[in-house]
């Protein structure tokens, strides 16, 4: 295992501090650790690149003479090898810093670290007396989430079975954009291949393993694009009037566009978009809330009570 | 944090990633060098020892990389071609920029220069690798509230909190000596003695409304008190099979059976959830429970119907 390591380092401070491109067979003469006959080279070679590559080491391939059709050259241009924010304040570095301890526990994190020590390779002072005490922390466990920043990374196709309000699992592929967090969940958003259609989906509603396609590169993604955007397109355009119970469903008092006092009770009003989540909050409080408007709202919360008590009863 | 495994290619990466970091840092500790790389530091030496041998070709003592760490102390030569730190992968610029999303949201108003600057920082991000700006997370608690209850945490110091349960409906002010900060289901949990219901009492951080500082001290007597709260085992019978029904009762899909035996710390959840559910969950058990939903759900109906 040592060895190979030494090989890939070996290959790239050669690649790196070249300033033309080098053959294989001068590689293969001056790096130390290729061995054996000139098959086994080769493919010591060929898996090295491919190695240095998923290390995000790009090899660029090149002729080694314009003029005639030569054997191809390799070598790592400084520039794409190494970092480069241009200039970073401390502040800025103590902000990366807080970026990156969010991920502790979580589904980055080692990635988070990772880059990280690179930042603190750049030698500047963090400066974290001059940020606020904040502690913003992020959740996810997912067990996939690797494999969706890697597909959007790469720009690559993914396929996983969803489940729809019915249980039933669908089969969906997607050309994943963008990932986001609020409220507790986490939202995958993409072009829906088969729907034709941009397509936000919730990460624990995907059952079952997500399959990485093999092309890379095979879209673009829209510039300025926000997964919340896509999430709150619905304006809440339907509004009720409630009588909550003094003291009682924070909830619901808490959106209250007004609120008009009956003594025990209060009035309010408030706009909503989906009339299911609304009940569903509404039962929720059992007793304290009562709706007044409009009539189907009423209507269809007695038929929900009328239910409850049927098979309760 | 968990170690990350080793592969040749996870060793190959770090060591690429000391000699910079060697480079900014000559002379620091072995300790302090694998507890920033999170290793131990017999793999730490290992690294080390494996770097030695490498440099450019010719290998001679003179191209090969100058190391020297017997002291306890590292410090690195003739490594020019390496001293540049590795340009950021796209999964590390996805990890960063996710998190200065965060902090975004998290800082108070009356920064704006911090936010500038963290808006600097994920333009030059996404510019550097092929990953969108387009990538969001907002904070569920605002994150001087957390800092606050973390820093409680961690000095065992009480915490004087408005807090609203959901379960009971109420908004009220707690005095607690905080355990530990836990995740579940994707909410962050406070785990705390609670003075004001003398024992041990988990909050959901995003219902904490504020927080500050308590001197209260008094918390050893609660503590020997507590006894562990009993959880209700219930049943409940599944009218329709929907992903509401799984999602609200925590349900693995694979173990959505028409009737389903679970537990919950608090009466009051089940009930209100079987409210909510209306007419697709069915209250089995408890059967008191039971009772009360179809005594409360009559009542409230007749209420409409008098109307």
């Amino acid at each position: 295992m040592s060895r190979k390591i030494e090989r890939l380092i070996n290959l790239t401070i050669a690649l790196l501090a070249t300033k033309r491109y080098l053959t294989k067979s001068e590689i293969f003469r001056s790096v130390d650790g290729y061995e054996g006959a000139a098959e086994a080279k080769e493919r010591m070679f060929e898996r090295d690149k491919d190695d240095l590559r998923n290390l995000g080491v790009e090899i660029e391939v090149g002729s080694f003479d314009p003029v005639f059709e030569d054997e191809a050259g390799y070598r790592i241009k400084p520039e794409g090898y190494s970092l480069n924010l241009g200039e970073i304040t401390g502040t800025q570095v103590a902000l990366l810093s807080l970026a990156a301890e969010a991920w502790r526990g979580a589904a980055l994190d080692d990635e988070a670290h990772r880059a990280l020590n690179k930042l603190h390779s750049m030698g500047i002072e963090s400066d974290m007396d001059a940020l606020p005490i904040i502690a913003p922390r992020l959740f996810s466990t997912h067990s996939d989430f690797q494999v969706i920043t890697h597909a959007i990374s790469k720009r690559k196709r993914i396929s996983f079975q969803y489940l729809n309000p019915e249980l039933v699992a669908e089969s969906r592929t997607l050309e994943p954009y963008a990932i986001a967090t609020r409220n507790a969940h986490w939202y995958l958003s993409g072009w829906d291949v088969a729907k034709d259609a941009l397509r936000t989906f919730r990460l624990d509603r995907i059952d079952g393993q997500i399959v990485t396609g093999k092309d890379e590169n095979l879209y673009e993604i829209p510039k300025g694009f926000d997964v919340f955007d896509n999430l709150d397109v619905e304006t809440p355009d339907k509004t009720t009037t409630i009588r909550i119970r003094k003291g009682k469903a924070q909830l619901l008092r808490s959106t209250a566009l007004t609120t008009e006092d009956l003594g025990d009770w209060d009035l309010i009003t408030l706009n909503y978009v989906d009339q299911f989540q609304l009940i569903d909050l509404i039962l929720w409080h059992g007793e304290d809330v009562m709706v007044e408007k409009p009539e189907n709202l009423r209507d269809e919360i007695i038929s929900r009570l009328r239910q409850i008590v049927a098979i309760h009863g | 944090m968990a170690k990350t495994p080793q592969t040749p290619l996870s060793r190959a990466a770090r060591l690429l990633d000391l000699v910079p970091y060697l480079n900014t840092h000559q002379g620091i500790g072995l300790e302090a060098l694998s507890k920033e790389f999170n290793v131990t530091q017999t793999q730490l030496v290992a690294d080390l020892t494996t770097l030695w041998m490498c440099g450019l070709p010719g290998y001679t003592p003179l191209e090969l990389m100058d190391l020297s760490f017997d002291s306890g102390f590292v410090t690195i030569h003739n490594a020019e071609t390496l001293s540049q730190p590795r340009a950021l992968t796209d999964e590390e610029i996805i990890s960063l920029l996710l998190g200065l999303d965060l902090i975004i949201d998290s800082l108070p108003e009356d920064r704006e220069d911090l936010k500038t600057q963290a808006l600097d920082l994920i333009q030059k991000l996404s510019q550097r690798g092929s990953v969108s700006s387009a990538l969001r997370a907002v904070q569920s608690v605002p994150g001087t509230l957390r800092a606050t209850i973390q820093n409680a945490v961690k000095g065992r110091t009480g915490l004087k909190m408005i807090y609203h349960s959901s379960y009971s409906d109420t908004v009220s002010e707690r005095r607690v000596l905080p355990l530990e900060l836990y995740e579940n289901d994707g909410s962050e949990y406070l785990r705390a003695v609670c003075h004001s219901a003398h024992a041990i009492r988990n909050f959901r951080i995003d219902r904490i409304k504020t927080a500050s500082d308590d001197s209260l001290t008094d918390f050893e007597k609660i503590l020997i008190d507590e006894a562990p709260v009993a959880q209700t085992t219930y049943m409940i019978k599944t009218h329709s099979r929907n992903r509401t029904i799984m999602e609200r009762f925590s349900i693995a899909k694979e173990e959505f059976k028409e009737e389903l035996l679970t537990t919950s710390y608090s009466m009051e959840w089940i009930r209100r959830s079987v409210m909510s559910c209306s007419g697709d969950a069915e209250l089995i058990s408890p059967p008191q429970t039971r009772t009360d939903i179809a005594r409360m759900a009559q009542s409230l109906l007749n209420r409409y119907l008098e109307q």
